[in-house]
């Protein structure tokens, strides 16, 4: 007995002593990460070859995953360590956020955040920022937060100015002089650019509806009616599938649907095409390889070329000139509020996209170049 | 008796098999310093320990409500749902209300309890099967979220966020760590030595088999060692960070729920019920009432879970609550609960939840991507239960096994005997 007393004693001390110098190693890390929590940290610029960290949204457009591949590229060519990730197909948010965090704890020192839903990630974004990291919103903005410290994106009001204009200049060609009879789709609520891109397209649209020249064949025109949940192809097929029936079962035509972006516009275009309509003038945004192909073929009507590589470029040089210890470059300082503070934005201008310009506008582009012939 | 025979029946619980258990607690230890090796160390950083336990929080404390429906041998489906529609009545109420947010917490968790009512009265008092119920539930409620909220999110006021985002403040002389986990480490150690004493003499008093000093002492240092280089751990975070608010929470549920399915009537109530429903209706148990009451605990916990996600999310949204009913039945399944109930701890599956939890994050610190990380859970998952049906079919080892004998020969309560519960439930505390 005694000896065993004697053993496990030694035991004991062993595991205190282990546990404790363990404990010692870690010294507190707020002394340091205090100091260069602030903004200042931004102005000293960090190592040549630092990790960088990109969080994305899940898989589901062609979009994410090319911005993906031109992220893991352009820093690796840049000189960075990259760290690129998608939120989980089911579990969106809470994945983002742990992918958030584990950037932060393997020492991130810009993260830049497409997020999937932008109001849901203050916790993580304060907890990057006060570990040093610089968070620039890539392509959504993330509100309700004083911790962004910049927004790049494409010019997402004049995107839906464009969609507008397009849908006009659309249903003129075909019938020169109204009224015009049209519905109105808009993207996920959960999305901070869906009322952007509404607004954008209402600031053109609006004064013809108070006219009358334009007529929203539904009556519904309100952002909560038109809004699409999650971006779902089927979500809005299902709406339009319903609008089809409830308005336009006679002989009432409808001249143009104003569409948030292809996938939503080719969901429209199938439902059109089932219930036996003509096709209406339909617009888009993103120029995804089918919608490219339907504008050439004369269905969807126009698309929007956002260039990812351009705003991947962008977002890429924005953080060597954070490394540089320089203040990257920012062309708008007031539109962009995020309910907390107005966050610095750069914006890329974005370019409409119909058949008429289709093989100009895609030119460089390897992927789509060859659907345009 | 052989030493190691002596470690094997004391050190891990108990006189019946714990190996099941031993062995997810060693597969958490493996899986713990495969990562602290593989990430070079960042896997038991404070920052990293932080994260992990305000991350998955929520997904634990759904665990302990989810233990003790899968042990009474019902499923709950809806609890991704109610965590939602939950998180988005209070936001709701606060901001239009601008209810303060106490109320707000007080109100998130009466909805569970009407809701956790209505389930449990359609599985207890009208029998439909609460894998429909729940699902049923899981449209259900998801749907009241969208109708709600009209599919929008919406934030929450700073006070709240306390719960799912909130440390413990920094008070008292600087120590260099976080004073208040300090205190409370010490507690812990204070609580694992005086319970240790008192097992010790009870079972003197019940003239039962005492553990050898040495084994009591080795299994104290380990346990002491661990609590010790946690609590550290966690208190020299960066300042202003200590051990979460929503850690806090869990460990208080999880020594709550623990006592109360070992040591209590209520308790084992419902492991009668999951092992033989009939017998135990026989022997005098309130079969509906047990039923009733697991369902609406676990919309309770589910309740709060979702104001918890809201909290640290700053936000309700759409997506919240998405797939969390899987992430709680897989920490059930892998901690050791059997799929037709009447077995399975508290502890088992918070350290199966913890398995799933540092698996992911240690993935995510790596930078392996979600497709990977979800497919290597499905294995985790699979591998856990494949083990111990193996096992079982080659009788030895099972727990299921060794446990579901005296349910066969009728006697509802044996499992009552698992006379030495202490270990597991600290190592939980610990984790938490």
């Amino acid at each position: 007995m005694r000896k065993f007393l004697t053993r496990s004693l030694a035991v004991t001390g062993a595991v205190a002593l282990l546990a404790l110098s363990a404990a010692c190693a870690g010294e507190r890390e707020g002394a340091t990460g205090a100091a260069t929590g602030d903004s200042t940290s931004a102005a000293k610029g960090f190592a040549a070859d630092a990790l960088i960290g990109v969080a994305l949204p899940s898989k589901t457009s062609e979009n994410w995953v090319l911005a993906g591949d031109l992220f893991t590229d352009g820093l690796k060519q840049a000189g960075f360590k990259s760290d690129v990730q998608y939120a989980g197909a089911s579990t969106t948010v809470a994945d983002q956020q742990s992918q958030i965090s584990a950037m932060v704890t393997k020492g991130a020192k810009v993260i830049v955040i497409g997020a999937t839903d932008a109001a849901q990630l203050a916790t993580q974004v304060t907890q990057a920022k006060q570990s040093g990291a610089t968070v620039i919103a890539y392509d959504r903005l993330i509100t309700n937060t004083p911790s962004v410290d910049y927004y790049i994106a494409f010019d997402n009001f004049k995107v839906g100015q464009l969609q507008g204009q397009a849908l006009l200049d659309g249903m003129k060609a075909k019938k020169p002089n109204g009224p015009w009879t049209v519905e109105l789709f808009s993207g996920s609520p959960d999305d901070n650019n869906s009322g952007v891109f509404f607004n954008g397209a209402m600031d053109v649209l609006k004064p013809l509806i108070d006219k009358g020249d334009l007529v929203v064949g539904s009556g519904q025109k309100d952002i909560k009616q038109t809004a699409i949940q999650g971006w779902k192809a089927e979500n809005a097929q299902q709406r339009m599938d319903s609008l089809l029936t409830s308005t336009y079962n006679g002989n009432k035509t409808l001249d143009g649907v104003l569409s948030p972006n292809d996938t939503l516009a080719r969901a429209i275009i199938t439902s059109v095409k089932g219930a036996g309509k003509p096709i209406p003038v339909v617009t888009g945004q993103d120029s995804e390889a089918e919608s490219v192909k339907s504008i050439v073929a004369g269905e969807q009507y126009s698309t929007i070329n956002k260039d990812t590589r351009k705003l991947v470029a962008e977002t890429v040089d924005m953080i060597k000139a954070l490394q540089q210890g320089k203040t990257p470059e920012i062309n708008d300082t007031k539109s962009y509020d995020n309910g907390v503070k107005v966050v610095p934005a750069y914006l890329l201008p974005p370019v409409i996209v119909t058949k008429a310009n289709v093989a100009e506008a895609y030119a460089n582009d390897p992927k789509l170049a060859p659907l345009t012939k | 008796m052989s030493r190691i025979k002596d470690l094997q029946k004391n050190l891990f619980g108990g006189t019946t098999s714990n190996v099941r258990q031993f062995g997810m607690i060693f597969t958490l230890v493996a899986i713990v310093l495969l990562f602290e090796i593989w990430t070079g160390g960042l896997t038991l950083t404070s920052g990293n320990l932080i994260a992990v336990v305000s991350q998955y929080s929520y997904i634990l404390i759904l665990a302990i409500g989810m233990l003790m429906v899968i042990v009474a041998g019902h499923i709950d489906l809806s609890v991704g749902s109610v965590a939602a529609f939950t998180g988005i009545v209070v936001a709701k109420a606060m901001q239009e209300f601008s209810i303060p947010w106490p109320l707000g917490i007080a109100l998130g968790l009466a909805v569970g309890a009407v809701i956790g009512a209505w389930q449990g009265f359609w599985v207890a008092y009208v029998g439909v099967p609460a894998f429909i119920v729940t699902l049923a539930g899981m449209l259900l409620f998801r749907g009241g979220n969208q109708y709600i909220g009209n599919a929008d999110t919406v934030p929450v006021l700073d006070g709240f966020r306390t719960i799912g985002a909130g440390f413990l403040p920094e008070v008292g002389p600087d120590t260099g760590y976080n004073n208040l986990t300090l205190l409370l480490g010490l507690a812990a150690c204070l609580g694992v030595v005086w319970r240790e004493w008192k097992t010790r003499q009870t079972r003197r008093t019940m003239n039962a088999d005492v553990a050898p000093m040495w084994i009591t002492v080795l299994r104290l240092a380990v346990m002491l060692g661990v609590i010790v280089f946690a609590t550290l751990r966690f208190a020299s975070g960066r300042v202003g960070t200590s051990l979460p608010i929503s850690g806090i929470i869990l460990i208080v549920l999880v020594l709550g729920y623990s006592y109360y399915t070992r040591h209590t009537i209520g308790g084992r109530h419902i492991y009668a019920v999951g092992g033989n429903a009939r017998a135990a209706e026989l022997s005098g148990v309130k079969l509906k009432r047990v039923n009733f009451l697991v369902m609406m605990n676990m919309s309770v916990l589910a309740a709060l879970a979702g104001m918890i996600f809201v909290a640290r999310s700053s936000a309700s949204g759409p997506q919240d609550g998405l797939s969390w009913e899987l992430d709680a039945i897989a920490a059930v399944f892998i901690g050791g609960a059997a799929v037709s109930g009447g077995l399975g701890t508290i502890s088992g599956s918070i350290v199966g939840g913890l398995v799933m939890a540092l698996l992911n994050n240690g993935l995510q610190l790596e930078g392996v991507g979600s497709d990977m990380v979800q497919i290597i859970k499905g294995l985790v998952l699979l591998l856990a239960v494949a083990f111990d049906v193996y096992n079982k079919s080659q009788d030895r080892f099972s727990i299921i096994g060794s446990l579901m004998r005296p349910f066969s020969r009728g006697a509802p309560t044996a499992p009552a005997g698992e006379p030495r519960p202490a270990p597991d439930s600290d190592k939980a505390r610990v984790a938490g």
